[in-house]
């Protein structure tokens, strides 16, 4: 028993070596960017406030910039609204039926909530990166809601909330995955991350009939539940049939430079959560992004 | 000092957004700087305490925790081989700032080496990108010995030297 009990004095530093590398091992190999997110949105509430300081700060060199694209991006909506307003007027004074008035109406009610928040983290150099806003449950921000630039590109969307912060899986993670098209054509791709360059994401499984070409815009295809479609992620740097010949392997150079992001807006699909049902209920729509 | 290298980390080397591939581990200096006579296993401990402290904070999922206690562990092994010393026993260093500035540097180097080859090739968790990950283990291990040099050089020799 003596021998024994000073063997182990002896081996002790071993046995905790080993204990806490296969725990931490453990942990890390079943950890995903869910359960990762909901420690760093809890970090938040001690960290939130420093970061936020830290980042105003560096905000406010960047402001000239963003009141430049803001200023362009208001002009832009002004311009669109504008057609809108002038469409809604020119249909209303056609005699419609009944009918017609009630789609109108119908499709007036949006589907998205948008609404604004700031960077108060970010990274680029890991794999799995993520971004930290400053806005949370209390702000009425949710899972799974889209994030995107001012200027309508994509960011990523909303994995974990606390009551003032929330936490994004963006473009620049490698577990990031959604659904890409090219403007103009009704094919589309698989869009992730392979993680090497922070300008740069890929497009996998697009099909070999698609009108591709360098240079044409990449956007959300719409069959994401995140993104409305139309959400522009990037241009066609390069692209070719992969070793099957069945499908494009395309590179895509991002809109966003996520290295210098601070505004971002939210949109919440308001359906999602009914469509997230409908298909658990039934079995279908198994590729949620 | 663990938490000023945990809040450099977090605020300013984590946000530097040159490259993917400069990615500086600057909060290993606190399993470097530990005292020499600091028992093992509180080396490890405190070691893994450091690693957790960085993993909450930035979401690594326990990455940190793997990279900081191997570390801890191994630093009285690094430290035996690099000053050709025991760190206990008769022959012992008594202190850090009794190294030359030559084993200094070696220390410094081994120590941030192996840490981050644990920590980038698990983050990898591949081989396919083996040149990237060297790449980035290069690129970020000489930032993180550069800065954890002049970080001994303008504030911790001083120190020693006041006492």
């Amino acid at each position: 028993m003596y021998k024994l009990i000073e063997f182990l004095r002896r081996i002790y530093v071993v046995l905790l070596f080993i204990l806490i590398e296969t725990v931490a091992l453990n942990y890390y190999a079943n950890s995903s960017h869910y359960t990762q997110a909901k420690i760093l949105s809890r970090a938040n509430s001690v960290f939130g406030s420093l970061q936020s300081s830290v980042f105003s700060i560096k905000h406010f060199f960047t402001l000239r910039r963003e009141n430049m694209e803001l200023s362009d991006r208001i002009a832009d909506l002004e311009s669109q609204l504008a057609i809108y307003k002038e469409r809604e007027a020119n249909m209303l004074t056609d005699s419609l039926g009944f009918e017609q008035m009630d789609s109108i109406l119908y499709e007036s009610i949006s589907q998205y909530r948008y609404t604004t928040a700031r960077i108060v983290q970010s990274t680029i150099s890991h794999n799995r990166n993520y971004i930290t806003l400053n806005r949370g449950l209390m702000h009425g921000v949710v899972e799974d809601m889209a994030v995107i630039t001012p200027t309508g590109v994509m960011v990523g969307y909303v994995i974990g909330c606390s009551e003032r912060y929330s936490v994004v899986l963006p473009l620049l993670n490698t577990d990031f995955r959604t659904s890409g098209k090219i403007v103009g054509d009704n094919n589309f791709g698989s869009i992730y991350w392979d993680g090497h360059s922070p300008y740069k994401v890929q497009m996998t499984e697009l099909s070999k009939y698609a009108q591709i070409e360098q240079g044409q815009e990449v956007i959300a295809s719409g069959l994401s539940h995140y993104f409305p479609e139309g959400i522009r992620i990037g241009y066609v740097d390069s692209f070719q049939l992969n070793e099957n010949q069945t499908s494009y392997d395309v590179e895509i150079r991002l809109a966003a430079n996520m290295t210098k992001l601070n505004n971002v807006l939210l949109i919440e699909n308001i359906d999602y959560g009914e469509i997230s049902h409908l298909e658990q209920t039934t079995g279908g729509g198994s590729a949620k992004n | 000092m663990g938490l000023t290298l945990v809040l450099l980390q977090i605020f300013l080397f984590d946000n530097i957004a040159l490259t993917s591939y400069f990615h500086p581990l600057i909060y290993v200096a606190f399993i470097i700087l530990l005292p020499l006579d600091t028992k093992p296993i509180w080396t490890m401990s405190l070691s893994a305490v450091m690693g957790l402290l960085v993993d909450v904070t930035t979401g690594m999922g326990g990455l940190n925790v793997i990279a900081c206690t191997a570390l801890g562990f191994f630093r009285p092994m690094i430290l035996s081989a690099v000053s050709g010393h025991s760190i206990t026993g008769e022959n012992a260093i008594t202190g850090l700032h009794r190294f030359t500035d030559k084993i200094m540097l070696w220390y410094i180097s081994a120590m941030v080496f192996i840490h981050s080859v644990i920590y980038f090739f698990l983050e990898a968790l591949s081989w396919d990108h083996i040149l990237r990950t060297l790449l980035r283990l290069l690129v970020s291990d000489l930032g993180t010995i550069l800065f954890i040099w002049y970080f001994v050089k303008l504030f911790i020799e001083k120190i020693l030297k006041l006492k």
